[in-house]
């Protein structure tokens, strides 16, 4: 299968900082992605661009093997609502699932109403008087009913509570499974989002540090505890992420995969095997990385932050 | 142009906007110079100027189309040009309905002999000079380059920021006052205004059309670059 989403070399460039950073990046289509990096990692900018909401300034995008810009019959199988999306003046939800139900030709009605119910969203208040929550509702509505081929979702969980999040992260999957697409999910909440995603895309400063199966991200990491002894002999020359210790007991995570045998000597040396979770992991590469990339920029590079 | 079509559906979906509200400001504008009117103890016909006031709600609508409508319209993937040329014609149809408005105004006014007290709002002699079509080109022409201006100012903002605006709003005041001081200058005063009476309202509107598409032009141009 041919990537619908290629991006080569792309840069985007404002007046003090590159947003985007030379990324070259593919997406194969047909799974949940996360889209994960810390704020102004250049999340919201690579997919403003993706869909010809803003311009790169160097490099190619294509999507559905054109790019998008003023091109309906990419755009037309696209949906990206944004984390502060603004709404016409005076419109209600009423009258912007209306709109969208004139553009998506997938848009599911059914679905739209069902959603505005599990959200209490009320339909006959202007959007500007809304809550950042219910602000957020609108934008999930019109992501989910819009069925596109691929849908974008910028942090569409801002304001909305726990019952909300859990009520879209539960949609978003039924409606996955019934109706296959591509869906692109940007997060900080790595935790909240990690059982949903297939695939992970980091993004820091601009480059993409990560962009792996979720499941081969978790096998890249693992945490031992136990005696403190004795988990730093077992440790000994692996690369450690992080290190935690309680008394005689400490907690360490190391990269590398175990096989089976070295787990079951571990299991018998009286040490616990615990699995990473994601965001702890994608926190530690993360400063990883760019621990190195200030290093090895630091005598030419010295960004003042 | 289906697509087009559906921009032109999704402006007016909210029958508030390009309806309602210039509706509501026009009847309040009415009903005070009526009031006006009625205190002002000449017997002669009394003419002024409420009927302008749902212009300004189309620049209003023009500045809003822009800064608000547009961003959402890029959350429903529409490309620029459908969204361009969709509103534009929302804004002519917005602007044809406010003018039938007004020819009824003036009908109105015709009919009761000035609300029964010889004042005017709608039926003003210069604009209704060639009649009823006349006056028609002349509100549909002013109604749409209340919102083209609007929407033009917000689109230079929007691409090149309030700098750009606020140079082009000072070049055009310049531009103005270079041609009032030749005017001046040359003493051409009484020509200018034989030419101004003789284009009459609907001569004047068919330069404000021509302007419009000017204007839409550089607009166009502008909005093709903006970002949401």
């Amino acid at each position: 299968m041919t990537a619908v989403i290629e991006v080569h070399n792309l840069t985007k460039r404002y007046k003090d900082k590159n947003a985007l950073d030379n990324v070259s990046l593919a997406i194969e289509g047909g799974a949940i992605y996360g889209l994960l990096g810390r704020n102004g990692a250049g999340k919201t900018t690579l997919m403003s661009i993706l869909t010809a909401q803003n311009f790169e300034s160097a490099g190619t995008v294509k999507v559905f093997g054109e790019h998008p810009y003023e091109n309906s019959s990419v755009l037309n199988r696209i949906c990206f609502v944004r984390e502060s999306q603004k709404y016409p003046d005076d419109a209600t939800p009423r009258h912007a699932f209306k709109a969208a139900s004139l553009f998506f030709k997938n848009w599911d009605q059914e679905l739209a109403e069902e959603l505005i119910k599990d959200f209490q969203l009320p339909m006959k208040q202007t959007i500007k008087k809304l809550s950042r929550g219910q602000l957020s509702a609108v934008g999930v509505i019109i992501g989910l009913a819009s069925r596109a081929d691929i849908t974008f979702f910028d942090e569409p969980y801002l304001g909305l509570d726990a019952v909300a999040r859990q009520i879209f992260y539960d949609r978003l999957l039924d409606d996955y499974a019934e109706h296959p697409r591509t869906i692109i999910l940007s997060s900080h909440l790595i935790d909240e989002v990690s059982n949903l995603i297939e695939h992970v895309i980091v993004i820091d400063n601009g480059q993409i540090l990560m962009n792996e199966d979720t499941d081969a991200v978790r096998d890249r990491a693992v945490t031992v505890i136990g005696d403190s002894a004795k988990v730093d002999a077992w440790v000994a020359e692996r690369e450690v992420l992080h290190r935690e210790s309680l008394g005689r007991v400490a907690s360490v995570t190391v990269l590398g995969t175990l096989s089976a045998d070295e787990r079951a000597e571990v299991t018998a040396s009286g040490l616990d095997l615990a699995p990473v979770s994601l965001q702890q992991l994608i926190v530690r590469l993360t400063q990883k990385a760019s621990a190195e990339n200030s290093s090895e920029n630091s005598s030419e590079n010295q960004e003042v932050r | 142009m289906s697509r087009t079509l559906n921009v032109v559906r999704l402006q007016l979906i909210n029958k508030q906007t390009f309806i309602w509200v210039p509706l509501i400001v026009l009847a309040g504008s009415v009903i005070v110079s009526v009031l006006i009117y009625a205190m002002i103890p000449v017997p002669g016909p009394k003419y002024g100027g409420g009927g302008q006031a749902p212009l300004w709600v189309f620049f209003g609508t023009g500045l809003t189309a822009m800064t608000l409508t547009f961003p959402f319209s890029q959350a429903l993937s529409i490309t620029r040009r459908d969204f361009f040329v969709g509103t534009l014609l929302a804004a002519a149809l917005g602007s044809a309905f406010m003018a039938v408005i007004f020819i009824i105004g003036g009908g109105i006014e015709l009919l009761t002999n000035g609300y029964g007290i010889n004042g005017y709002v709608f039926h003003l002699p210069w604009m209704w000079e060639t009649g009823p079509l006349g006056a028609f080109i002349t509100f549909f022409t002013l109604a749409l380059f209340f919102f083209v201006v609007g929407f033009t100012g917000a689109t230079i903002y929007k691409s090149w920021g309030p700098v750009v605006l606020t140079i082009v709003s000072f070049v055009l005041v310049l531009a103005l006052l270079g041609v009032i001081f030749v005017i001046t200058r040359l003493e051409l005063w009484n020509q200018f205004w034989t030419m101004f009476a003789e284009l009459g309202a609907v001569g004047l509107s068919l330069w404000g059309l021509a302007v419009i598409a000017v204007l839409s032009g550089i607009s166009f141009l502008a909005f093709r670059r903006a970002t949401p």
